[in-house]
């Protein structure tokens, strides 16, 4: 057991911080959240350097490295800022299912241009508020010439203004499930913004899929084994919000620490006081505890082998200390925190958009429970 | 002793929700949206007699006690955090000290077009480097004349932008930290007085909040509260133990507004094909924020009932607004976790709470300023 990054880790993690040093311009920030606009150049930027798609394949554009890299590039912007970071961790949302389950065709396709920054891409399961609940998809796909036919609706979709393509989940008349790319500009595809407090550089929504067309090559995998691909998507992607959770709490830590260092009242600064410095260790308490499990269950993620309730507890652990840690920070700060010119004012929206990925307190407790327990059998 | 409003507040009570509901809750969105305070409405809660409620009859207050106004407070808050926090520092920290401790003839003038809501009274004593020590404000009030020339800087000044009137806090003496402060009423036309700009904040978007500066601003020593040079800060001792009471009030009101919000979002809402409200751990969730709903209550009314006999110590006003404050926010948290991404949209009236509420912990003495106080008077 080694508990050690590799030089090359070491190396991915300065480049992405150093990165985002330079890029991640303060005046910026406030203006593309408040504005709620995506960085465009810096995406562009980004994606140039190679820090968009590390992990796959280096024929697809990556450079064959790890779930585990990736996941530290997200740290490392994260930690500069919360809005940006979370926006370039999330461009390629639904590459996850593309890199394990499309074929070769598919990945030159789609995946190579979310590389080289020249496309986006999202994913449209979700029907209900709950995205995970995957046993209520109403949406209908029925064969059609040389393609299918899409008719339904999807609720709660990230990035729907910029993805050039969806990654939709949809069932046949025999109720099985499965998963197709539906292109941005096919005719019936329409979209409803929706504002939200958190990640407002990312935009959100609810997609209406009306009649739409897809060729068959647009299928991922086969019909009916959705369920599993579904499945992988959840795991995986998880790793990229648990990565934007440690980003987040540490950028959050560093700034009030920074703060409490400076500012002085009663006489002394603020890191004097007892209360103020105990605060600020279980904060840090809580940024090692996140990250201990987070880079746990990554490469548990890279080596496949991961184990479902791990997974859970880490996704339980890191909501609940997120929460705790911004808003100490945000105490720490006091009045100033809470205006918007200090970035720990839009660190706590995120913080609740990212939380909002994680899983609920009690739903997660239930799977922690099932895995551990017998289940228990659902009243009717 | 008795647990219960009196027929006389508990038909009180009645009469300001309707009004509330009547004449605030339709302005809210508008003027959260818009990020001001809706100026008209002090006109139309003044003709109501609902701004300075503790006001005597003789400067054409309505005279009533200090539990008339925690149920005013609860029941406005209840509606909306950002509007009631602009009413609350017209009707408390702005005059307050003009009615207990002003002459005869500031009283005359500037109580009743107050009550009236003709004239809108601000608050101002804490600075950009003196927030919770308040010893520390830098803001001097030197002799001249038959008056004092104030030069200083203030911040996050509720009211800051719309106010024709503000309670400042200057040191008349600062050779006698602490105790060589006065408070002075400025008015909007007074040279020198000015609005630096207006601040954006992570919530009470409908509540106007400011930078103002003095340079040379020329005050008239009528407009001095009192009559010696000092004593400032010990003047607002009992205002700022009447304000302490309302935060319980506020939260009690806000607590209400989330309990009834998540109350219907668990009876409607499916997950897994059942409603959130049959599942136990919600359920128990529910009784627990129910049940503390009434602790703050019963508390705050118990804060307001010390203070009305006049035996109310700063411990008892700083445990009421430490307790209720902080379990607010776990009654917040929660209620924004369980829902997921459906809690992140601008409509969503949870996510507002949330961040409206999160000032509570800071304002007016921030938590941790609220344990030292307790601590202190307690005798360690």
């Amino acid at each position: 057991m080694e508990f050690e990054l590799s030089l090359e880790q070491k190396d991915i993690q300065r480049a992405a911080y150093e990165f985002a040093q330079k890029e991640f311009d303060p005046d910026l920030i406030l203006e593309l959240d408040s504005h709620h606009q995506f960085p465009h150049s810096i995406w562009k930027k980004a994606s140039q350097l190679g820090f968009i798609g590390v992990h796959y394949p280096e024929e697809f554009g990556g450079q064959g490295l790890g779930l585990f890299e990736n996941l530290l590039i997200i740290e490392s912007f994260c930690k500069v800022d919360s809005g940006i970071g979370s926006a370039l961790s999330l461009v390629d949302l639904g590459s996850e299912i593309l890199l394990e389950f499309a074929s070769h065709e598919q990945k030159k396709r789609w995946l190579t241009p979310l590389a080289k920054g020249e496309q986006q891409l999202s994913i449209a399961f979700g029907e209900s508020e709950d995205e995970n609940d995957i046993s209520s998809i109403s949406t209908i796909v029925k064969e059609r010439g040389d393609g299918y036919l899409i008719n339904g609706k999807k609720r709660f979709v990230w990035n729907t203004d910029l993805a050039n393509s969806f990654i939709t989940l949809c069932k046949d008349d025999k109720e099985r499930l499965m998963t197709c790319i539906i292109e941005r500009e096919t005719q019936g595809l329409e979209i409803h913004s929706i504002n939200k407090i958190g990640l407002r550089m990312l935009s959100f929504g609810d997609i209406d899929l009306k009649e739409i067309f897809i060729p068959s090559e647009n299928i991922i995998g086969e019909i009916g084994k959705a369920a599993k691909y579904v499945k992988h998507y959840f795991q995986n992607s998880s790793l990229r919000f648990l990565a934007q959770a440690l980003g987040t709490a540490q950028g959050a830590f560093d700034r009030g620490l920074q703060y409490a260092k400076q500012r002085v009242q009663f006489g002394r600064k603020l890191i004097e006081f007892q209360v103020i410095r105990h605060k600020l260790a279980e904060m840090a308490i809580g940024v090692e505890v996140m990250r201990l499990l987070i880079y746990r269950l990554a490469i548990d993620c890279d080596q496949r082998k991961m184990d479902p309730k791990f997974f859970w507890i880490t996704k339980q652990e890191v909501g609940r200390r997120l929460i705790e840690i911004v808003d100490e920070a945000l105490q720490i700060f006091g009045g100033y925190g809470y205006m918007v010119e200090q970035p720990v004012e839009h660190y706590f929206r995120d913080t609740w958009a990212i939380i909002s990925k994680l899983g609920t307190e009690e739903e997660l407790k239930d799977s922690i429970a099932n895995e551990l327990f017998v289940p228990i059998s659902k009243k009717k | 002793m008795f647990f219960e409003l009196n027929d006389k507040q508990k038909n009180f009570q009645k009469k300001v929700r309707e009004i509330y509901e009547k004449e605030v809750n339709p302005l809210v969105d508008e003027y959260e949206k818009k990020q001001t305070f809706p100026k008209q409405l002090f006109r139309i809660l003044g003709d109501y007699h609902l701004l300075l409620v503790k006001c005597p009859k003789e400067y054409g207050g309505p005279g009533m006690d200090k539990i008339s106004e925690c149920i005013l407070t609860e029941e406005l808050n209840r509606i909306s955090i950002g509007i009631g926090a602009g009413v609350m520092v017209h009707g408390g920290l702005a005059t307050d000290p003009i009615l207990r401790h002003g002459s005869e003839e500031m009283k005359r003038k500037y109580l009743p077009p107050a009550v009236r809501g003709e004239k809108i009274g601000a608050f101002a004593l804490t600075e950009p480097d003196a927030g919770s020590d308040a010893s520390g404000i830098r803001t001097a009030a030197i002799r001249q004349g038959d008056g004092y020339r104030l030069n200083g800087s203030k911040t996050f000044i509720t009211n800051g932008t719309i106010c024709d009137f503000v309670t400042v806090a200057a040191y008349t003496d600062p050779t006698k930290r602490g105790k060589g402060i006065n408070l002075f009423v400025v008015e909007r036309e007074d040279k020198g007085f000015s609005v630096v700009r207006k601040l954006e904040k992570l919530g009470n978007h409908s509540s106007d909040t400011a930078e103002l500066a003095f340079d040379d601003c020329y005050i008239p020593k009528e407009r001095m509260i009192g009559e010696k040079e000092g004593g400032g800060l010990e003047q607002l001792e009992d205002t700022l133990k009447s304000g302490r009471i309302t935060y319980g009030a506020r939260s009690t009101g806000v607590g209400q507004a989330a309990f009834e919000k998540i109350f219907s979002y668990v009876k409607e809402t499916k997950r897994y094909g059942d409603y959130l409200a049959r599942s136990q751990a919600i359920r128990f969730l529910l009784a627990e924020i129910a049940m503390n709903i009434e602790v703050m209550r019963y508390f705050t009314f118990r804060g307001a009932w010390l203070f009305d006999q006049g035996i109310a110590t700063m411990k008892d006003a700083s445990m009421v607004k430490l307790f209720c404050t902080e379990t607010l926010q776990k009654i917040l948290k929660k209620s924004m976790s369980i829902q997921k991404e459906a809690g992140l949209i601008d409509e969503n009236p949870i996510q507002r709470l949330l961040r409206d509420g999160r000032l509570f912990k800071i304002t007016e003495g921030t938590s941790e300023i609220q344990h030292i106080v307790i601590a202190r008077e307690l005798g360690l």
